[in-house]
């Protein structure tokens, strides 16, 4: 079986995970924490890094999710709680998938496409999601130096306009408005959680727990950096300014003479975005995988019913998506710190058993 | 053997038909692009206030056509009168059939009177869209927008690409205009200060004449006969609260420019005996700061590199080449700077614009001391002028 490598893993946390937090949640901080938005980043970052670290510790057991709970609590239980957090994948999968829909449709069309505009995207995951969760490595392999490389472009263009200082004074927006955004930016935040269905598919070597949460947190200080340049840019006006790394880049003086150059790396971080969000819906068949065995037919299946199902989702939520935002982020933000900051560290107490060898 | 292969591989070639059916279906709708022939690309607008809301004039370009001798972008202009900008959008695409494009706008002015209500109640509807782009120049001018926008240009095209030149780099870099965009003066609004400035655009007779009127009146379209126009925007317009509370001259412009350390190509007039000598400015350094040690005091700080450029009288061939600046000039020079910085504050701190961002200075230094001075720190602040010119040697 393809095993995934510690460099493979190393560019998911560090390059991939990241990308997917530079689209609407930064206006989102911005509207509620103002200058202060790089603080509930700073927390997700560091106890994401911290759970994170707890799971690449289960991963040097070797065993998958399922065979993890079945050694505690039987195979019935372990079926029942892989479901469930299959279904907490599907969930979790919602947001950037109809944040990536409003994207694309927002960014690349210079009017309102159609609705079919962003249902090729479901092609594309239904054969991700109908292909081994393990193959992808390669993929990261290459979507990695992509994403380095566009996002320090980004970076590069966005930095001579900002403002750093505008971020003061830190505590602007008072413990509520901090908690508050704290507590709604928690689903944008569940990479420990993606990590579940790759257990038993790491090729867990010494020290790849402390280096892959270590690559994590660079990850995440990207992010942050990326927020603080995006408020230094817009100020006042960046709760208004969805799309963001869409955004920052334009005002570079090159750009004003040659075009939005920028657009190349737009596309490339796009590219990486895509196969991010695709990622919670390829954990979630494999969670239910691992639980009922690779059936001929079931992977194909699974995959055409979650991509049909979603793809009803971005058709009903077409122009309800703030009404989305609000519900997954704001009235049950609370699902995500359960399955994501909870549960992960509580499999480290999962009982030890040894493989039976057939 | 082949069989079983041929029925194993069918899965995938029926994924891979229907992927193709997709994406012709994707491809076929030309990515939404409306087409050219039924599109306003709007190279400005103009916002004023009318009676029953707003007056929004689009400019739109039109080509001139294929003969080369005649190329280049003639426009049109087209007024809609409206409750809200969106109204007027709308109303400019029912009146003409044309989708109207902001992608291209470079340019919005206000009217006068318009710019005396708080300015960001309707430049909300660009700042908002996506399909505006908010790097573009935003202005004050005399009279109405669409006087302004209507006029026939002397230099150009359009009175809007016209009024583009005035707010070059070079032009900013000579200090005689203060250029600013929509995303700038929107974060000066929602920021501490609350405060900003546009350029303000006069308009008269190429012959040089000043139309009383501020403009012929004459509307796009018409077909009436215009005189040209040449516009200037070496005044500066400063805002409050999104209002506009006061003018700036020339002179208190290039002080402004200064203090914001812009002029790389400016010059200075300075009275010398009974003649008057003018200054190239080289390099200038300009910075403020906010002390709250104690009374709150306001540091201004500027400093110029000059040459002697010209004199108004006939003077010896050395007289120019030689080195450096007489120091009687440069003190005079001084004198003149700290002049017009002294009324450039004085403006500001009658009109209640907090030009200088003290506030905002104050907000990011202490929330503390904020919430104490927000109300009474223009009031209460004392200026320190501290100019200095040096001569180029």
């Amino acid at each position: 079986m393809n095993k995934i490598s510690q460099r493979q893993l190393f560019f998911l946390l560090g390059c991939v995970a990241p990308v997917g937090k530079l689209v609407i949640l930064p206006a989102r901080l911005a509207a509620n924490a103002g200058g202060d938005l790089w603080i509930p980043a700073l927390f997700h970052v560091l106890v994401q890094s911290a759970v994170i670290f707890c799971v690449l510790l289960l991963a040097k057991r070797g065993k998958s999710f399922y065979e993890l709970l079945a050694d505690t609590f039987g195979q019935i239980i372990a079926k029942i709680l892989s479901v469930l957090f299959a279904l907490f994948l599907l969930y979790a999968a919602l947001l950037p998938l109809l944040e990536q829909q409003i994207f694309v449709r927002g960014v690349f069309y210079d009017t309102l496409p159609s609705l079919a505009a962003f249902s090729p995207f479901f092609l594309f995951s239904a054969y991700l999601c109908a292909k081994p969760l393990a193959s992808f490595g390669r993929v990261w392999d290459i979507l990695g130096p992509m994403a380095i490389v566009s996002f320090a472009g980004i970076l590069v263009f966005s930095a001579t306009n900002a403002d750093y200082l505008a971020v003061l004074p830190v505590g602007s927006a008072g413990l509520k408005g901090i908690a508050g955004s704290t507590a709604l930016s928690f689903s944008w935040f569940f990479d420990s959680a993606l990590l579940i269905p790759l257990l038993g598919k790491i090729e867990y070597k010494r020290g790849a727990a402390w280096k892959g949460t270590l690559c994590y947190l660079a990850g995440g200080f990207a992010v942050l950096l990326f927020l603080v340049t995006f408020f230094g840019i817009f100020e006042g006006t960046a709760g208004n300014q969805l799309f963001a790394f869409t955004k920052t880049s334009k005002y570079y003086s090159a750009i004003t003479a040659l075009g939005r150059i920028d657009y190349v790396f737009i596309f490339a971080l796009a590219l990486v975005m895509a196969f991010y969000s695709a990622l919670p819906l390829q954990g979630s068949i494999d969670c239910v995988l691992q639980a009922f065995g690779k059936k001929r037919y079931l992977p194909t299946l699974l995959s055409i019913g979650v991509n049909l199902l979603f793809f009803g989702f971005t058709v009903f939520f077409d122009f309800r998506f703030n009404l989305a935002m609000e519900f997954i982020s704001q009235k049950l933000f609370w699902i995500f710190p359960v399955f994501t900051v909870l549960l992960p560290p509580l499999c480290l107490l999962l009982r030890r058993k040894r493989h039976e060898s057939a | 053997m082949k069989a079983r292969n041929l029925i194993k591989t069918i899965p995938m070639k029926l994924y891979v038909l229907l992927a193709a059916v997709i994406l012709f279906a994707f491809f076929s709708n030309d990515f939404g692009l409306v087409d050219i022939q039924k599109t306003a690309v709007i190279l400005a607008a103009g916002v004023d206030r009318s009676e029953e809301g707003f007056t929004l004039t689009a400019q739109i370009a039109v080509p001139k056509g294929s003969d080369r001798s005649q190329g280049g972008t003639s426009s049109v202009e087209i007024d809609a009168e409206g409750k809200t900008i969106s109204d007027c959008v709308s109303l400019i695409f029912s009146k003409t059939g044309w989708v109207p494009k902001l992608v291209f706008c470079d340019l919005i002015v206000i009217g006068e009177n318009a710019a005396k209500e708080d300015v960001i109640s309707y430049l909300n509807y660009f700042l908002r869209s996506e399909y505006m782009p908010d790097s573009c120049k935003l202005a004050v001018c005399e009279g109405t927008a669409k006087e302004l926008l209507s006029s026939t240009s002397a230099i150009d095209d359009a009175s809007s690409l016209a009024i583009d030149k005035l707010f070059s780099d070079a032009a900013e870099k000579s200090g005689n205009v203060m250029t600013n965009t929509l995303k700038d003066f929107a974060i000066g609004y929602y920021g501490a200060s609350k405060s900003g400035y546009l350029p303000y655009i006069r308009m008269t007779d190429q012959d040089g004449s000043q139309d009383p009127a501020g403009g012929t009146g004459g509307t796009g379209g018409t077909g009436a006969q215009q005189s040209e126009k040449i516009y200037s925007a070496e005044e500066t317009a400063i805002f409050s609260e999104g209002r506009m509370v006061g003018l700036l001259p020339r002179e208190q412009t290039l002080a402004f420019s200064l203090l914001k350390g812009n002029v790389e190509a400016g010059t200075l007039n300075v009275p010398d005996r009974d003649e008057t000598v003018t200054l190239s400015v080289l390099k200038n350094e300009g910075g403020i700061d906010l002390e709250m040690k104690g009374a709150p005091i306001a540091k201004l700080d500027l400093s110029v590199m000059v040459r002697l450029c010209c004199r108004g009288t006939t003077a010896p061939m050395q007289d120019i080449s030689s080195d450096g600046v007489p120091d009687a000039i440069l003190e005079r020079a001084k004198t003149v700077l700290d002049g017009y910085v002294r009324d450039l504050w004085q403006i500001c701190k009658e009109s209640g614009c907090d030009l200088f961002d003290l506030r905002r200075a104050l907000y990011r230094s202490s929330l503390k001391k904020y919430a104490e001075w927000k109300d009474y720190l223009l009031a209460s602040v004392t200026p320190e002028i501290k100019t200095e010119v040096k001569s180029m040697k």
